[in-house]
């Protein structure tokens, strides 16, 4: 019986160590796809065998993991980024997200990412772009991509 | 005694002495992170705490910084705010703390790296503040920068780190380790 306790804290403490990371969602930058107060896990593993990919929504580290944002990738290394008039434009092109359902009236002016950088965004538009946090983020930032 | 409950006993005492001897003898690393622990502790403020025991922490403050502490504060929706020295720190805090009804502080996932001489550091954190009676809170990364004064780690500077603004990648120091 001790055995079995003791493999079973053993197999949670790693999974959550390298596997999944539980998550309470705080906060309504990820309206309407996630609600304040939700459950979710993060998937560590998910880019072990490949890079992130536009769209996916992925937990960001701070200074570590007890609080993390979590945000969609809207652009990838490379890429040039900009809003005009709410649409997010990728190299110049309006990308439609179908995610989204408010519209807004952000501008930001054009930025090429640089290599490792990727560009994340909440999918709540409604609030004032400049209470919304957004940006940049380098690759070991991300810590891995929610499961559902 | 059965063999499991007594290999159960040795891991514990094993335990504790590590903790204990963590406790009486910190390495540098556990001094700064244990102060800055503190130091949350000291600016956090019970609802029910009056303006006297209020100031007296205010005051207290001055043991944790350097007479020419800097601190640059740029968090998303507020005004970029710069404070010089450890008097218009402390007025500040005194000040904001008379103000709000209690306010927890929270200084959590403390990265301390020091210099090849242990004589300063910079500690990569992110605080936490939950005013009394609301439900959200505020999160902000910092990094704290230190220096060994009297064989008392004194705060010199801190700078608001814009979590989603870097311009290029982490340097090998700032990535913890498990990712």
């Amino acid at each position: 019986m001790l055995a079995r306790i003791v493999v079973l804290v053993v197999a949670v403490f790693l999974a959550r160590a390298y596997v999944v990371l539980p998550i309470h969602l705080r906060g309504t930058s990820m309206l309407p796809t996630y609600q304040d107060g939700g459950v979710n896990f993060v998937n560590r593993l998910a880019y072990a065998r490949s890079e992130p990919k536009r769209g996916d929504v992925v937990a960001i580290r701070l200074a570590g993991q007890s609080v993390m944002y979590l945000k969609r990738i809207v652009g990838l290394p490379g890429d040039t980024v900009a809003f005009h008039k709410g649409h997010l434009l990728i190299n110049g092109a309006v990308v439609e997200e179908p995610y989204l359902n408010s519209g807004c009236d952000w501008e930001i002016p054009p930025e090429t990412l640089a290599p490792n950088l990727y560009y994340v965004v909440g999918d709540n538009r409604s609030m004032p772009e400049k209470l919304h946090e957004k940006g940049k983020t380098p690759r070991q930032r991300i810590v891995g991509r929610v499961l559902w | 005694m059965k063999k499991p409950v007594r290999l159960i006993l040795a891991v514990a005492v094993i335990g504790l002495a590590i903790w204990g001897w963590r406790v009486w003898f910190p390495g540098p690393q556990n001094a700064i992170r244990a102060r800055l622990l503190k130091l949350a502790r000291t600016v956090s403020v019970e609802p029910g705490e009056g303006a006297i025991p209020r100031g007296l922490k205010a005051q207290s403050l001055g043991d944790y910084f350097t007479a020419d502490v800097v601190i640059n504060l740029e968090a998303r929706g507020f005004d970029t705010r710069e404070l010089q020295g450890r008097d218009e720190l402390m007025q500040a805090v005194m000040g904001a703390m008379q103000h709000v009804r209690g306010l927890k502080v929270e200084f959590l996932d403390i990265n301390v790296t020091l210099d090849a001489g242990d004589q300063s550091a910079v500690a990569n954190l992110t605080g936490k503040a939950t005013v009394e009676g609301e439900r959200d809170f505020e999160v902000q990364e910092f990094n704290f920068k230190l220096k060994l004064v009297d064989r008392t780690w004194l705060i010199y500077r801190i700078d608001t780190v814009k979590t989603l603004s870097q311009t290029t990648a982490l340097r090998p120091s700032q990535v913890p380790v498990g990712l």
